[in-house]
């Protein structure tokens, strides 16, 4: 294994997956911001996971932007000390992006949650259950179509049906 | 024998708290492993979208219920990088003592339920009394025991009053006697020792890719703690070693935290001289109006609306007394955060449940599920 630089972990990804990477603006929090392609997603992270040292996977969750879905990954490295963010984009109507849990073990009941909340749906994932809410569940709770209403609104719904 | 799956839970000792362990069993041995969490599911990220900023705080105190002030914390910090403030540094030491005493007595909790679940109770008296002095502490400062409702976006609501500091130090004078009868009540019963060693094994590397976090980690050998390794806070100014032990088992997590005890009442002793020297504001200036000031309640348009404040991600990490604990806020500009994901280290340890649960007997899951410290109010937001 050869341990990566930051320095050189983000040129090495660039110029090996060439146009389906695309490294966007850092923040202080993180060591950087990537995009990736959906389809070269398991392709990138398995690059992470075995040349760039990131061996534990710390999250994975979703944003619903309207036009599109996000999904996020923040991978922890022990030799660089700092979390480095995935970004992937999927269209909110059926959303698939492919599992990582064969790279990451811990990213199975991370990737059941974004399921259950966003409606991504994790190809390749060995138990795509809801993890949260009821199995029968009809909707993806996180999703801006999905509206909280506040508990005086419903009091007054319910008097009136 | 013909095996068979049972239901351990919603309602039973083990689970200190609201899930469901289905185990497959042949025998009294376990072959398979089910747990089924959501009970406790309030839909707190979702919630969050439709609270002004420092209404959330309100919410971060019941997402964890024996770690209340920690969840605090990690969402202030995250929602800080987001709002781009920051707080003086006297309200980051304030924050620091209550993390450690929150630690503390999050870690006293723990033994207390752990050691009664092994079958010893005297110590469970012990701990639950020694967790009082703790939260009679936070309620002289907070006003609370368990809701502390105390952070604030750029600071924190109050400063310590008059004479905390020396009442905190006999506290932790207490604790310095207290804590190695603590070990010595366990390291000498048989009972004990012999449910707990070799018991629940999760090698190093399993810990790793299961993405198991805290304790279990560092009792398996691996040296890593985000307050030294990605320094929040204060942490780089103070002085503590970071536990770790190297027996992936139940007793080495019991080490670990026994030893993470000391530390935090090491690492308090620190805080309160340095709050001792040092009077200041304990809340940053020009925190903007609408993320400290109510408003009426807003309809559904309020994640459209856009007031105008730089947009902004956030992205917090701490180490909380389970385990490593993230924060992700998006400002969109409005009153509200345009999305809150938090990660609860317990959500994850459940979820490696089958890793170190399969091989082991029916009578020692009390043992190991109760090792791993669960908070089902965490684990399900």
């Amino acid at each position: 294994m050869t341990d990566l630089t930051l320095a050189a972990l983000l040129p090495a990804l660039e110029s090996r997956f060439g146009p389906d990477v695309k490294v966007l603006p850092s923040r202080k929090e993180v060591l950087g911001v990537v995009q990736v392609k959906v389809d070269r997603l398991v392709e990138v992270a398995r690059f992470l996971h075995d040349q760039g040292t990131f061996t534990h996977c710390a999250l994975v969750s979703g944003v619903d932007w309207i036009e599109h879905i996000e999904v996020l990954y923040h991978l922890w490295s022990d030799a660089l000390k700092g979390y480095l963010e995935i970004t992937v984009e999927t269209a909110p109507e059926d959303p698939h992006v492919p599992s990582v849990t064969s790279i990451w073990r811990g990213a199975n009941w991370h990737e059941r949650e974004t399921w259950d909340m966003l409606g991504v749906r994790f190809d390749g994932h060995p138990d795509l259950r809801r993890v949260l809410m009821p199995e029968g569940y009809r909707f993806h709770p996180l999703r801006k179509s999905f509206e909280l209403h506040e508990p005086e609104e419903l009091e007054v719904k319910a008097r009136h049906v | 024998m013909s095996e068979m799956w049972i239901n351990m839970g919603p309602q039973h000792p083990m689970t200190h708290g609201l899930w469901n362990l289905r185990v497959k069993v042949d025998g009294e041995l376990i072959v398979d492993v089910d747990p089924e969490i959501g009970y406790l599911h309030r839909g707190i990220e979702k919630i969050c979208e439709y609270r002004r900023y420092n209404e959330v705080v309100t919410l971060m105190d019941r997402t964890c219920y024996v770690a209340g002030i920690a969840w605090e914390q990690l969402y202030i910090m995250a929602a800080e990088e987001a709002l781009n403030i920051s707080p003086p540094p006297r309200a980051e030491y304030v924050r620091v003592l209550s993390q450690e005493l929150q630690r503390l007595s999050s870690h006293v909790m723990w033994y207390a339920a752990y050691v009664q679940d092994i079958g010893l109770m005297t110590p469970f008296l012990y701990g639950m009394r020694d967790r009082d002095l703790i939260l009679d502490l936070f309620q002289s400062y907070t006003g609370a025991r368990m809701t502390y409702e105390f952070m604030r976006v750029g600071g924190v609501r109050n400063d310590v009053p008059v004479g905390f500091t020396d009442r905190c130090r006999k506290v932790m004078d207490w604790f310095d006697q207290r804590l190695p009868e603590y070990e010595k009540v366990c390291d000498n019963s048989t009972i004990f020792l012999e449910r707990t060693k070799g018991i629940g094994v999760l090698k190093a590397a399993d810990c790793v890719n299961d993405g198991v976090t805290g304790p279990m980690l560092r009792a398996a050998g691996v040296d890593r703690d985000l307050r030294r390794d990605r320094p929040y806070s204060v942490y780089p100014e103070l002085d503590f070693d970071v536990a770790v032990y190297d027996a992936p088992d139940c007793y080495g997590r019991y080490r670990v935290r026994m030893e993470e005890m000391k530390q935090s009442v090491r690492i308090v002793r620190q805080v309160l001289d340095w709050l001792d020297r040092n009077p200041g504001p304990v809340l940053a200036e020009k925190v903007p109006r609408f993320v400290g000031t109510p408003s009426p309640p807003p309809g559904k348009e309020i994640y459209v609306e856009r007031r105008g404040y730089p947009k902004g991600r956030g992205f917090s990490a701490m180490e909380e007394p389970h385990g490593e604990a993230m924060a992700y806020i998006i400002n969109e500009g409005a009153e509200h955060p345009y999305r809150a994901k938090l990660r609860s280290p317990v959500f994850v340890n459940i979820a490696a449940s089958k890793d170190y649960l399969v091989g082991y007997r029916v009578s020692d899951i009390p043992a190991i599920m109760g090792s791993v410290d669960i908070c089902v109010g965490e684990s399900d937001r």
